[in-house]
């Protein structure tokens, strides 16, 4: 993802992260069947697998997006800086580990996804793009998340995803709008706020 | 349940409500009564009138009924004078956004009680992100460039940084591996409870995420720019409505996690970010006064030095700790008079810019007066009740261990107080040739009234001093275990 150029691939790898984290949070029901615990993974599926990046790919379409995705740096620069983060967070993990109870895995996964969601954001220019490293970084907190084993109540996980869903769509709402104002969606043409 | 139906579920009603009719009067009268219904019931809260009782994830607490209150009544004037307000005529543009307005506004009421009775850091953190989504398409109300750009980096700077504040969440959790918190839900007063026993690394790594996260709602520098600049487009109630209790609803967050770690040994090291960031604050409004162009982004700078006084008041502590909760109270109240004029001026002169705004006291003499009352509120003159907060903060920071920070505090204030003094007269006084030298008589209308009583109320506050508020903001002192 760190490399690739073009748009699409940014969604289609935002629907495998979806998918491994619902199956993720499926995991635990498979022997303890329970109609309750069963609500969180399908909507998770639902809205990350299928709404969300549904959405991108219809926005794309209908702004007549270019392909590719106008990196600010090198691209062969973008992908040592994430491999070299990545290291970093997997030994500092595992140091931290030894103090406390963590699971490495997930623990440090989800942080290296944290961290290249905001690389995307901070390094590309495109505005579609920064919403998927939005994306990305909200993947990341979520398989963090179960690293943490935090038991946050269903109620409040299907709030935290109903919100997410809504601010991808208002992002998306205001890229139709921006795309008629500005005529165009990079992050260049917004410079009229200064101070 | 009573008081969680007036509370949340009617402002949610109401927002639907508000969604499917489509006449503005009918939309703004059930507004109103709601947004009455909403005062009266946090009143009698806050009073210790009337004693409420709420469902799992919900409580209050002495902090909550105060800035339950502030939003209470912010939130009602603000709603009060909308109506006027949709009634100028606007671009054809615009039009499309007074359709969603009372709608939003009662889903931002609903979004920002939830968040300020939550009890559990889950439903304060979803409470605070819908807060952000009622208040983006507000921003984006007079649909034009400027607005749309600040909306966007408004919606994706704050959605970013709250998804920050999930991590610090997240950290926290991980602070209470292997103590009696373990695989417990994240209360607030059982943290608060057992504060001691977290593990202080990650403690502090939540501390970081969980200020810096919501620093970008608060406005606190180096993470105000997206908030600044909503502030500084929105329409003028939202601005006010922003300015006055939306940053609030943030700060309570960055108070319950300091809450949490005053007990134990990281206390030092969060005192000394917030004296950071609330510094920060001060000195980027004081660079920015010297070069004001844009008179509202002015206030918005305003509410970030503001904002950086009472976050430096918190974390100072003793007499200070006092001082910045009345602080809270007195600037949201002035915040709404200064943006209500501040909107009437653009409204006249359909710019933003000082330079092309002059001899506003001749040609609308009643807001020019209003607008520099509420300045002088603002910059702490007597017998207006900023003055009295600021003295207790001032006099806090000079009995602490840190009375060097009272030098800097007071440097910025000043060259802030002269900066925007010198904007502000040459808006109110400053002659351009084609100005005809009489005066204008301008009608007298609601939002005067309102901004009358504000500053009025603001007064009262500061003289009577009422002692239940007073007992309350003791009490908050009290849960925060500081000294006085």
């Amino acid at each position: 993802m760190s490399i690739t150029s073009r748009v699409k691939a940014y969604v289609a790898v935002l629907q495998f992260q979806g998918l491994i984290l619902s199956v993720l949070v499926i995991l635990p029901f498979i022997n303890n069947f329970s109609i309750f615990g069963i609500i969180l993974p399908i909507t998770l599926l639902l809205v990350k697998v299928f709404l969300i990046p549904r959405y991108i790919n219809k926005i794309i379409l209908d702004l007549d997006i270019k392909r590719v995705i106008e990196p600010t740096i090198q691209q062969i620069l973008f992908l040592l800086l994430v491999i070299a983060t990545m290291i970093i967070i997997f030994l500092t993990s595992s140091v931290l580990a030894q103090s406390t109870e963590l699971d490495v895995i997930p623990f440090a996964s989800g942080f290296s996804a944290i961290t290249i969601g905001i690389y995307i954001i901070i390094f590309r220019k495109k505005l579609i793009v920064h919403v998927c490293g939005f994306l990305v970084l909200e993947n990341g907190i979520f398989l963090f998340g179960t690293a943490v084993a935090s038991e946050l109540p269903v109620m409040i996980e299907l709030g935290v995803l109903l919100d997410v869903f809504v601010v991808v769509f208002l992002m998306g709402i205001a890229l139709n709008k921006i795309r008629s104002t500005f005529e165009g969606f990079e992050v260049t043409h917004l410079g009229r706020l200064k101070d | 349940m009573l008081g969680f139906s007036v509370l949340i579920l009617l402002p949610l009603l109401s927002a639907l409500f508000c969604y499917f009719v489509k006449d503005l009067r009918i939309q703004y009268n059930v507004s109103v009564l709601v947004s009455f219904s909403h005062l009266f019931l946090s009143l009698m809260v806050f009073l210790g009138f009337y004693h409420i009782s709420l469902p799992t994830f919900f409580s209050y607490d002495s902090l909550s009924k105060l800035f339950l209150l502030i939003l209470s009544n912010v939130y009602f004037w603000v709603v009060l004078v909308s109506y006027t307000y949709l009634k100028r005529p606007v671009t054809s543009r615009a039009l499309e956004g007074k359709k969603y307005y009372f709608s939003l506004l009662n889903f931002y009421l609903a979004s920002n009680s939830a968040a300020m009775l939550a009890n559990h850091f889950g439903m304060y953190w979803v409470s605070v992100e819908a807060t952000t989504l009622s208040v983006a398409p507000l921003i984006y109300f007079y649909r034009n460039e400027e607005a749309l750009e600040a909306m966007w980096k408004y919606l994706f700077l704050v959605s970013v940084g709250v998804a920050f504040v999930f991590i610090g969440i997240l950290f926290l959790t991980l602070s209470a591996n292997g103590t009696d918190l373990e695989s417990k839900q994240l209360f607030f007063w059982e943290f608060i409870h057992n504060a001691t026993q977290l593990n202080p690394i990650w403690l502090k790594a939540s501390f970081i995420f969980i200020f810096v996260g919501l620093s970008t709602k608060i406005g606190i520098a180096p993470m105000h720019s997206g908030d600044v600049d909503a502030t500084s487009n929105a329409p003028s109630p939202i601005a006010a409505l922003m300015s006055g209790s939306l940053r609030l609803t943030a700060l309570l967050g960055v108070m319950r996690i300091f809450q949490i770690i005053t007990p134990t040994s990281s206390y030092e090291f969060a005192k000394m970010i917030l004296i950071i960031g609330g510094l920060l604050s001060l000195f980027t409004a004081f660079v920015f006064m010297f070069k004001v162009n844009n008179f509202k982004r002015m206030l918005a700078y305003s509410s970030v030095e503001h904002l950086g006084l009472i976050t430096l008041g918190i974390a100072i502590g003793g007499i200070a700790f006092i001082g910045a909760m009345y602080h809270a109270i007195y600037n949201s109240i002035t915040k709404v008079v200064l943006f209500l004029s501040a909107g009437n001026i653009h409204n006249r002169f359909k710019t933003r810019e000082v330079s092309k705004v002059t001899s506003v006291l001749n040609k609308m003499p009643k807001t020019g007066w209003l607008f520099m009352l509420a300045y002088l509120a603002i910059s702490g003159i007597p017998p207006f009740g900023i003055f009295f907060s600021e003295i207790n903060i001032f006099e806090g920071i000079l009995f602490s261990d840190k009375p060097i920070v009272l030098i800097f505090v007071m440097i910025f204030l000043l060259f802030i107080f002269i900066n925007m003094g010198k904007t502000i007269f040459s808006m109110l006084y400053k002659k351009s040739p084609e100005d005809s030298s009489s005066a204008e008589i301008e009608p007298f209308d609601f939002i005067h009234l309102v901004s009358i009583l504000l500053l009025i109320i603001l007064i009262l506050i500061a003289i009577a001093s009422p002692d239940i508020l007073n007992q309350n903001i003791l009490n908050i002192a009290k849960d925060f275990e500081i000294k006085l």
